[in-house]
């Protein structure tokens, strides 16, 4: 077998010309020679690797580098500018030093004692209306009516005068007993209002506006509270015109009728 | 077997074998194998540069940009967390709104204490429809007013001048009371949306609770509102009183120069 192939080689090598030869040579040559493809394959990978360098370097990096410097920028802003630990420390000091400052000042004003009777009765009456002392309202008739007197009797005052009488006194202590309800409820709203500002002290920026919300609902209360009182002084206020008013229609009428009387006596002297 | 047998074995082994030396020396010759055969391609060696550079711009390039940024969002983080909205404030403040809604329920229990003190059934009557604190309670005020002061005289009893005073005061005088009734009314509505908002209150969030102070806001410029309506009705009344003084000064001055011309006419038939 073997030497049958080295005979078909000798044979193959006669048999092809020396032309045949050389375009044998040159066809497996062309075929060894790196094709075009394979060139271009190289520059494929390297313009993909520098499509890729050229990518990380210019839309990513440069993307990623702004955005470095924005998020320091709005780090730093928000930490210097907006909410700067030291203005805040600061800030929530300056509200301990007005409190300390103000909250004795105004204790001091708001103990102060405006009774001013100086008999026993009106002082006993006066002390017990400045009390801010919602229970004592009970004792309030009893006082009021030791000091001006009860309504007249029936047959002392005519009915009308005695309802005149009855309203007035009715209104003057309703009145009265709604100023020490208003009292009262002025020192819950400065506790609230003491709370508020303890509170202010150690709130953060977050929380304060919560703080700030509690405020204005407290502010919300003391308004309806203020409105009661003003509903109080209307009450008052219209009782005394009605009062006036009924005077003097009675007037008229007093006099109508003593104008008749003399017109009697003058037609039967 | 014969000669020309064993010629065509020959030639078609002779065939094939040339077959398949060429088929070999193509599978040979293709690129890939070509650089498999060859030990150490150039295009590994540009791959491997490639990808380093590639590997080195991702460290420098994109990772520590990264790598800052999160720092960045951490710190901000940590500083949003500890300064601007720190768990401890903001359950303080809910707590303190907790604490609120017992003081404002306590107020509101006070102004509802009875502080009504008339002794006579008419007088009463009044009382009790001006405390009610309902405006329906209004042509109630209307009628027991009319009970206890009594209506305009009729028209032999005073002149008309005087009537129309008279009305005219009345009128204001009911008004005022009609006010007070509806004041108080608002005012315990205004008390128990307070309330209502303390409430929510107990349960806001930094972000949440400037949503109720604006609703609070808007409470309070209502409430505002009522207080000056109200505010105008006391105007009203000292003004109705002030307009009643002067009237009866010029009713006197007009009795007095009444009066002196009829003396003068007695007077005067009199001396004839």
């Amino acid at each position: 077998m073997r030497m049958k192939t080295l005979e078909f080689l000798r044979n193959f090598q006669h048999r092809l010309s020396r032309s045949r030869r050389w375009l044998f040579v040159a066809v497996i040559t062309l075929c060894l020679i790196p094709s075009t493809t394979r060139a271009d394959g190289i520059g494929d990978i390297l313009s993909l690797f520098h499509t890729i360098t050229s990518t990380l370097q210019g839309p990513i990096g440069g993307a990623l580098s702004e955005m470095r410097k924005v998020s320091a920028a709005v780090n730093n802003f928000r930490q210097e500018i907006i909410w700067p630990l030291a203005l805040i420390n600061r800030t929530r000091s300056f509200v301990s030093a007005t409190r300390a400052h103000y909250t004795g000042l105004m204790s001091q004003i708001e103990g102060l004692k405006n009774n001013s009777a100086t008999l026993a009765l009106p002082m006993q009456l006066e002390s017990m209306f400045r009390g801010a002392q919602s229970g004592s309202i009970g004792q309030i008739p009893s006082l009021y009516t030791q000091v001006y007197e009860p309504v007249a009797l029936a047959g002392i005052a005519q009915p009308m005068q005695r309802n005149l009488m009855d309203i007035d006194d009715a209104m003057a202590m309703d009145s009265l007993k709604t100023s020490m309800v208003s009292d009262q409820t002025t020192q819950g709203m400065l506790t609230l209002a003491d709370s508020l500002e303890q509170q202010a002290m150690s709130t953060a920026p977050g929380s304060a506006s919560m703080v700030t919300a509690q405020a204005r609902v407290a502010d919300l209360v003391t308004q309806a509270q203020l409105a009661k009182m003003l509903a109080a002084q209307l009450r008052q206020e219209a009782t005394k015109l009605a009062h006036q008013n009924a005077t003097l229609k009675h007037s008229a009428t007093t006099a109508q009728n003593l104008f008749k009387q003399i017109q009697q006596v003058l037609a039967h002297p | 077997m014969n000669r020309p047998t064993l010629s065509r074995l020959w030639k078609f082994v002779r065939n094939a074998g040339a077959t398949i030396c060429g088929v070999a020396i193509l599978v040979a010759l293709l690129p890939s194998k070509a650089r498999s055969q060859l030990g150490l391609d150039p295009c590994c060696a540009m791959m491997s540069v490639g990808l380093n550079s590639i590997s080195g711009l991702l460290r420098s390039v994109v990772a520590q940009p990264l790598g800052s940024i999160q720092q960045n969002q951490q710190q901000s983080a940590n500083f949003e967390q500890k300064v601007v909205f720190p768990m401890t404030a903001i359950s303080q403040a809910r707590n303190m709104a907790v604490q609120f809604e017992g003081q404002f329920v306590q107020m509101r229990q006070l102004f509802q204490l009875p502080i009504s003190s008339a002794t006579l059934r008419t007088p009463q009557l009044l009382e009790q429809s001006l405390l009610s604190g309902n405006p329906g309670a209004m042509p109630q005020i209307t009628s027991n007013y009319s009970a206890l002061y009594g209506t305009v005289m009729p028209p032999a009893n005073a002149p008309q001048s005087v009537r129309n005073m008279v009305d005219m005061t009345d009128a204001e005088a009911q008004a005022a009371m009609k006010k007070a009734v509806e004041t108080d009314a608002l005012a315990n509505l205004e008390l128990q949306a307070a309330e209502q908002i303390n409430q929510q209150l107990q349960t806001a969030a930094p972000g949440s609770s400037p949503i109720l102070e604006a609703e609070t806001a808007a409470w309070l410029v209502r409430a505002n509102a009522y207080t000056q309506s109200a505010m105008a009705e006391l105007v009203r009344v000292r003004s109705i009183e002030l307009a009643n003084s002067s009237g009866q000064l010029k009713f006197s001055a007009s009795h007095a120069a009444t009066l002196q011309t009829t003396g003068n006419q007695v007077l005067q038939q009199g001396v004839q």
